[in-house]
């Protein structure tokens, strides 16, 4: 584990139940979990173990039971609904596994909108988003609603989205569970890319070969941690080689 | 059995998970099946309280009132004899003196006929006492809408042709029409005081009141031979008759005005029922989508899910009707009331059978209309489609996007969230419009009513009236209705605004946009409708004030007061919709991303 000093995310005890009493639900059961700048995390485990919550947790997108998170030096669940949506907007990427972009805005103003909501100008925004369109190899696809994008190409956006604010973190829940396998090559090749750049990346994950990528693997069970591994010490060219992403 | 007793349990069900959508779409019902029954309920009684004061006052069915030449002699009793004892005359009573004066009073001055009665109680015509006593030397009886008109109380004095008289009580009759229906107005004295009253210029005229044998052919009396030999009498300066349908129908005026009234604020009110039931069935079923997949996916028909969406509507048609009708009933009462100068309605009766039947019919019928599209839509879903999405497609609107782009954030979503569902905006402009017409209609009425009691002429004095108080009245009240009804249709609206984009609304946040920006953007998009409503509201409002009768060009009220309307509207239209437009922005974020 990294030391605390240099993580830009840390969670200490995090708890979250669900329900009461007989239906009560231990979704997230004391996790402690530091990620230092640039580092991957991949979080695998069987379906309904805790991993989303967490990863909505650590994004302040749900409030834990119990614990404390830091996220860019500010504890999280002391900040009000508003300070939580400030420090999302500025420090905090996300990608689902089911996209969630917005149908009635193309693949540029999807970009966008972060940026927007960020307050940027028009101008700086749609410069921006071109950019991110370019780096995600959809530059000809930007004046495309979502509907007319592939799985593979959507989910492209959806990171080009995550990145627009040039955020401390990307939490990835799931990004290629909805894809086949040749639109997973090409998220998986993103994520890597991302990686290389220093990107801090925390991606919850099915995919062996996602989870392959990161420097850290960590196993959740029933809402715990249960296993750890740092992968070839941290080398992502290294594990893309070695899951056949490198030509 | 089975069946029913399925369907019995999901719309229950329903119910009970939903139910403050459940709660504003059965107010919507509430309110506009309770206007229905008002509408059809004073449609029936509004003949009751003419018939219950004449009974009374044992009024009568024909009235001759003559006025004799300067200077010419007359003997009453030998002029009238004929007529007295014509065929068809059942009772009579009189000749009773008149005197033609006028009344005055400090800043008062109204044309009066001073009716000499003596203290036995007629036969027929029989005025009743409602405040005072009868007359006496040197007092008068004032009829009770003169005297309400006036502003009389018992023991005031007054001026009758120069003589000074004390007030010691008022009457009501129905020989004539109320004042100020009727000019001149009606005062009973002594024969000794309605003598001493006229002058030579002004002689004293005489009055007689008959009882038909059959008062539903009193034009068969006003033909008659009898009234001829009367009207011959060289004697006569002028000779005039009333009959007592002409003296109803007078009477019932005030009740035509808000009959009236009722017809334009009824029209007003269905198209805002229809909307706001449109709305709330909408958002209701909008929310069922991924229901009606589950209810198929375990094997229920197209029909049988269209059975279950239409079951719950009707079933909250049926009892908003139910409500209504029994409110309408309740209400009724104090409306029947025609004026000062009948007898209070005897109590309304409770609703017929037939009106039951059309307000219940108009309920589901219009809550059917509003379910039949959503419900065959939903039956017709495919089962996978419903179950993954649960949102009908956005539109896109391209120059919109752009242009919010340069908003503020509270602006952009809030456009954005307007362009996704335009027709939406529309339904919520045209129901927030109908109301602010009703508003700005009200408001001219009441400006020129104030206006006119300030003139103090007889058509001021008229329409400062009770009649004008009533048709205020009745105005405030159906304007109270149209505002609960576009309140509630827009407290709806941002409801289904909220399900409809909770998925874009959660997403906006999770990019980081705060609650308050996200309350703001979907109040935004009731305050760009209400902007809408407001322009379109005043306009509208002053036309239907005039279609109604009145008299815009006249007084209107001042530019302020109307253009008062646009930021009131969109100050109440931000306070009705921030509740929910809070509570959608509030929704847990990972709740909403999960569930896709």
């Amino acid at each position: 584990m990294m030391g605390a000093n240099a993580s830009v995310l840390s969670a200490r005890e995090l708890c979250k139940d669900y329900g009461k009493g007989s239906a009560l639900v231990h979704a997230v059961a004391g996790i402690s979990l530091d990620v230092a700048a640039g580092e991957s995390v991949a979080i695998v485990g069987p379906s309904g173990c805790g991993k989303s919550t967490l990863l909505y947790l650590l994004g302040g997108l749900e409030r834990p039971s119990a614990g404390t998170i830091c996220l860019a030096g500010r504890q999280l669940e002391r900040l009000p609904e508003t300070g939580l949506a400030r420090l999302r907007r500025e420090s905090v990427g996300f990608v689902f596994q089911a996209f969630h972009l917005v149908d009635e805005l193309t693949a540029h103003e999807n970009i966008e909108l972060p940026a927007l909501l960020a307050g940027s100008s028009p101008r700086g925004a749609r410069r921006r988003a071109h950019e991110l369109l370019e780096q995600v190899g959809l530059a000809d696809r930007g004046s495309h609603l979502p509907s007319a994008l592939s799985g593979g190409e959507r989910q492209r956006v959806a990171i080009a989205r995550a990145l627009v604010d040039e955020p401390l973190v990307v939490l990835a829940d799931e990004p290629t569970g909805n894809l086949d396998s040749g639109a997973t090559t090409e998220v998986l090749r993103l994520f890597d890319q991302l990686h290389a750049n220093g990107q801090t990346l925390v991606v919850v994950t099915h995919d062996e070969r996602i989870a392959a990528t990161a420097d850290r693997l960590i196993s959740m069970r029933d809402g715990a941690f249960v296993d750890e591994t740092r992968l070839v010490g941290g080398s992502p060219r290294s594990l893309s080689a070695m899951v056949g992403l490198e030509r | 059995m089975g069946r029913m007793l399925l369907v019995s349990r999901l719309v229950i069900g329903d119910v009970k998970r939903r139910p403050i959508q459940s709660a504003l779409l059965l107010a919507v019902i509430v309110t506009t099946t309770t206007t229905l029954t008002l509408g059809l309920t004073l449609r029936h009684v509004a003949k009751s309280p003419f018939a219950r004061t004449k009974a009374e006052t044992r009024g009568p069915d024909f009235v001759v009132e003559t006025q004799p030449k300067p200077g010419a002699r007359v003997a009453p009793g030998r002029a009238f004899a004929t007529l007295l004892r014509a065929p068809g005359v059942a009772a009579s009573s009189g000749p009773f003196p008149l005197a033609f004066v006028r009344l005055t009073e400090p800043g008062v001055d109204v044309p009066v006929d001073a009716e000499g009665r003596t203290t036995t109680p007629s036969a027929v015509n029989r005025p009743l006492v409602t405040a005072g006593g009868w007359v006496r030397p040197g007092g008068a009886v004032i009829e009770q809408g003169l005297a309400n008109t006036l502003g009389l109380h018992v023991g005031d004095r007054i001026g009758l042709h120069g003589h000074s008289f004390r007030v010691v009580g008022f009457a009501l009759q129905t020989e004539q029409p109320l004042y100020p229906e009727c000019t001149p107005g009606l005062a009973w004295v002594t024969p000794t005081d309605a003598a001493r009253l006229a002058t030579p210029a002004n002689p004293l005229g005489y009055e007689v009141d008959l009882r038909l044998t059959d008062p539903y052919n009193d034009w068969r009396f006003s033909n008659s031979a009898a009234l001829t030999t009367v009207s011959n009498e060289p004697a006569w300066a002028t000779l005039t008759t009333q009959v007592w349908e002409g003296t109803r129908d007078e009477d019932y005026r005030v009740v035509k005005i808000d009959q009236k009234a009722l017809f334009v604020g009824g029209w007003l009110l269905g198209l805002l029922a229809i909307a706001s039931i449109a709305v709330a069935v909408g958002g209701r079923m909008a929310e069922q989508t991924r229901r009606v997949g589950l209810l198929k996916a375990v094997g229920a028909t197209p029909r049988l899910v269209a059975v279950i969406l239409l079951s719950e509507n009707m079933a909250l048609a049926l009892a908003g009707a139910a409500v209504g009708i029994v409110a309408g009933w309740l209400i009724a009462p104090s409306f029947a009331d025609p004026g000062s100068g009948l007898l209070g309605a005897s109590p309304v009766s409770a609703p017929t059978a037939i009106t039951i039947v059309e307000v219940a019919l108009a309920a589901i019928a219009v809550a059917a209309a509003a379910t039949i599209i959503p419900a065959a839509r939903g039956a017709r879903t495919s089962t996978i489609g419903a179950l993954r999405d649960p949102v009908r497609p956005p539109r896109r609107r391209p120059r919109t996007i752009r242009l919010s782009a340069w908003l503020p954030v509270p602006l952009l979503l809030g456009l954005r969230l307007v362009a996704r569902r335009p027709r939406r905006t529309v339904l919520s402009a045209a129901s927030l419009a109908t109301a602010v017409t009703m508003i700005v209609a009200g408001l001219t009425l009441r400006y020129q009513l104030d206006i006119n009691q300030q003139t103090h002429n007889a058509a001021g004095l008229m329409q400062g009236s009770a009649i004008g108080g009533r048709v205020t009245h009745l105005v405030f009240l159906l304007g109270v209705v149209l505002v609960v009804l576009a309140a509630t249709s827009a407290i709806l609206t941002t409801w289904a605004t909220v399900i409809d984009a909770d998925r874009s609304t959660a997403l906006a946040r999770a990019l980081g946009a705060t609650p308050r920006q996200v309350t703001s953007a979907l109040t935004t998009t009731q305050l760009l409708a209400g902007l809408v409503a407001a322009c379109i509201g005043i306009p509208a409002g002053l036309v239907i004030y005039q279609l109604a009768g009145g008299d815009v060009g006249k007084a209107n009220p001042p530019l302020w007061a109307l253009l008062a309307v646009v930021p009131c509207t969109l100050a109440a239209v931000a306070a009705l919709t921030s509740i929910p437009a809070r509570l959608g922005a509030n929704r847990s974020v990972a709740d909403v991303l999960r569930s896709e």
